[in-house]
């Protein structure tokens, strides 16, 4: 075996173990005895109401029932970085559990599940992430209390009146200045 | 008759002395004005090059100094329109020699405060985003509206009157002064004559100006409170803000006033026009609104204290005991109480005694709104340790800076325009000394007069 394929070997072995390690950290800690399925929709609009069922079921197939499922959503705000609640949920005679969720921001959204297999005791936790799109704005201030002709018409009318009768008073500065070139007399004016 | 045309005479070399003489004391004061004006503009070079972390604002106290300042030179902007508007609406006469001081001083600080607000920004290139972005619905554009208006109209009212004393400096100097003065003399005093028709249109514009600018003052410090009572803190919660704002500029404006009218008459000898009667007159006034800010506080204090709702304590506890309470307590005692004693006491009123109680109200009113905004801000909006604030030597070197440009304007003024409303002093005294035609000459402008003789 030459160098050149001895190098490739360890290189392949390299990428395999690095593989092999980001799963075992990165990957969802799903217990081996339970299947989990998370179906999240395709496409995701903000302030669209989704609902993803996140299906639980033993080895042998048949549904886990009555197990509360936790939804994080993972979130950055003011700085601090963590996973914020978003609802929880108890599996059907089914084994689905269904979060009702209204995204409120854009972009890639990573919904972190989590629940308690029966005669278990250790929380299994399993990760999806999913695409959000739009720019909707969802909060609404209160109207508040709309009395008639208490507006910005009003605000307007009174600057108006305001700005008219400084003008009146820059035409009273005219009427000055003309009333002076009409009158003037050779030599300077008002001089004792 | 002869004894008159020698007074008249004297009160025009009086107001005219400024423009003719200027000593080496003036140029002192102008390079010291500047120097300090130069060190703010590099303090504001620093805080522009590096940004606002250069001063003691953070994300909690947003506001400080230079806010407070504002919100000071916007109140002493007042005293032309109490002295000059709501004194000529009243007719009191005695207010004729203080008039023109009270409308520069209007107009300078005015320019000074609305400097501050740019100041305050971090980024002032972006100070056109008010308009762009602007929203009818917030208070911030009520204040650039009703400030804007109000420097155009007291800018129109320091002028108008103006025109008569104009149009006698362009006759009087014609000749006898640099070209550029001559030809400004000229320009402003837009052809004034004194003719009949002139006159019945200074005399309509100076009458509308006079009720006009009024409810305008008014409006201008009541939207700068709103800025503040509009904000969800809960010591600027409060539905008094408005009126405690107006009565304490109008309580500032007088203080500024005496303290001006003091040094023009020291420097420019105005002792026969600017007289005692003037200081305790303009010190009663200021200890009458001495009582109207005393009253203002206890009911906004103890109504306050009494129901003690969330964050109150906290706030209580600030102003009256710890940090702030040597600031609050001077507001208290040296602003609101001691010149009340002082315009009282009859050993104490006279012109130093009335300049002594100006500067404490004038220093006790920018604490006070120093107070305002930053224990406002100081009050904790969630159960954290409270922020801290102290300005840094940029935000004191731009507050001096403001200070000097401030004095230096005024500075300017007097020595390019005329500090005493010559025709209006000259009416004041004729209908005095009971002189033959001066009920029929009322409201008459003395350029008029002159080219009657």
């Amino acid at each position: 075996m030459n160098v050149i394929t001895r190098r490739t070997i360890r290189t392949a072995i390299g990428f395999f173990a690095v593989g092999v390690l980001a799963l075992a950290l990165a990957g969802p800690a799903i217990a081996s005895h339970i299947h989990v399925r998370a179906t999240v929709p395709s496409e995701m609009t903000v302030g669209e109401m989704v609902r993803i069922p996140v299906a639980l079921q033993e080895a042998d197939g048949a549904p886990l029932r009555g197990t509360t499922v936790v939804f994080y959503l993972h979130a950055v705000f003011a700085g601090v970085t963590g996973e914020a609640e978003i609802g929880r949920a108890v599996t059907d005679e089914n084994g689905v559990a269904t979060l009702a969720y209204r995204p409120r921001l854009a972009g890639r959204h990573e919904l972190r599940v989590e629940y308690v297999a029966p005669a278990e005791g250790e929380v299994e936790v399993v990760s999806t992430a999913f695409e959000v799109t739009g720019g909707e704005q969802l909060y609404r201030s209160a109207p508040g209390i709309d009395v008639p002709g208490l507006n910005v018409g009003l605000l307007m009318a009174v600057v108006t009146t305001v700005w008219s009768i400084l003008l009146w008073v820059a035409l009273r500065l005219v009427a000055i200045s003309r009333a002076g070139s009409e009158v003037r007399t050779p030599g300077p004016s008002g001089a004792r | 008759m002869a004894a008159l045309s020698e007074w008249h005479g004297r009160l025009e070399e009086t107001a005219l002395a400024p423009v003719r003489r200027t000593g080496l004391r003036y140029w002192a004061l102008v390079a010291f004005l500047l120097a300090v004006i130069g060190w703010g503009a590099y303090a504001y070079s620093v805080q522009l090059r590096d940004g606002l972390v250069v001063t003691g604002m953070r994300d909690r106290i947003s506001w400080g100094l230079y806010i407070a300042t504002f919100v000071f030179f916007i109140g002493i902007s007042h005293a032309g329109t109490l002295i000059s508007a709501i004194l000529r609406v009243s007719q009191a006469r005695w207010r004729t020699p203080v008039t023109r001081m009270a409308e520069f001083i209007t107009v300078v600080a005015l320019v000074c405060g609305a400097s501050f607000v740019i100041i305050d920004l971090g980024r002032p290139d972006r100070v056109l985003n008010v308009f762009i972005y602007g929203r009818w619905q917030s208070p911030i554009i009520w204040d650039v509206l009703a400030i804007t208006t109000y420097l155009t109209a007291s800018i129109t009212y320091l002028f108008v009157p103006m025109i008569p004393d104009l149009a006698l400096f362009r006759d009087r100097l014609a000749g006898r002064t640099s070209r550029w003065r001559g030809w400004l003399y000229r320009v402003l005093a837009i052809g004034w004559n004194g003719s009949a028709a002139q006159r019945r249109s200074l005399a309509s514009a100076i009458g509308v100006l006079m009720i006009l600018i009024i409810p305008i003052a008014v409006s201008v410090h009541t939207v700068v409170s709103w800025i503040f009572a509009m904000t969800l803190r809960v010591p600027w919660n409060s539905a008094l803000f408005g009126a405690f704002f107006v009565a304490g500029a109008i309580f500032s404006g007088i203080a500024i006033l005496i303290i001006v009218m003091a040094i023009l008459r020291r420097a420019y000898h105005l002792h026969e026009y600017v007289t005692e009667k003037h200081f305790v007159n303009l010190g009663f006034l200021m200890a009458a609104f001495a009582a109207i800010m005393i009253y203002a506080n206890i009911s906004e204090l103890l109504v306050h204290g009494y129901k003690l709702e969330e964050g109150v304590e906290f706030h209580f506890r600030q102003i009256f005991l710890a940090e702030f309470a040597p600031l609050f307590w001077f507001y208290l005692l040296g602003g609101l109480v001691a010149p009340i004693v002082i315009a009282l006491l009859p050993a104490t009123r006279n012109i130093r005694g009335m300049v002594v109680a100006s500067v404490l109200v004038t220093v006790a009113m920018w604490i006070e709104r120093y107070v305002i905004v930053v224990t406002g801000l100081h009050v904790p909006l969630m159960p954290y340790e409270p922020a801290s604030y102290a300005p840094t030597w940029v935000e004191w070197s731009l507050l001096a800076a403001g200070l000097a440009l401030f004095a230096l304007l005024i500075t300017v003024f007097t020595k390019i325009f005329p500090i005493i409303a010559v025709w209006e002093v000259a009416e004041d005294h004729e209908a005095m000394v009971g002189a033959p035609g001066a009920a029929r000459r009322a409201a008459r402008p003395a350029a008029l007069e002159t080219q009657d003789v």
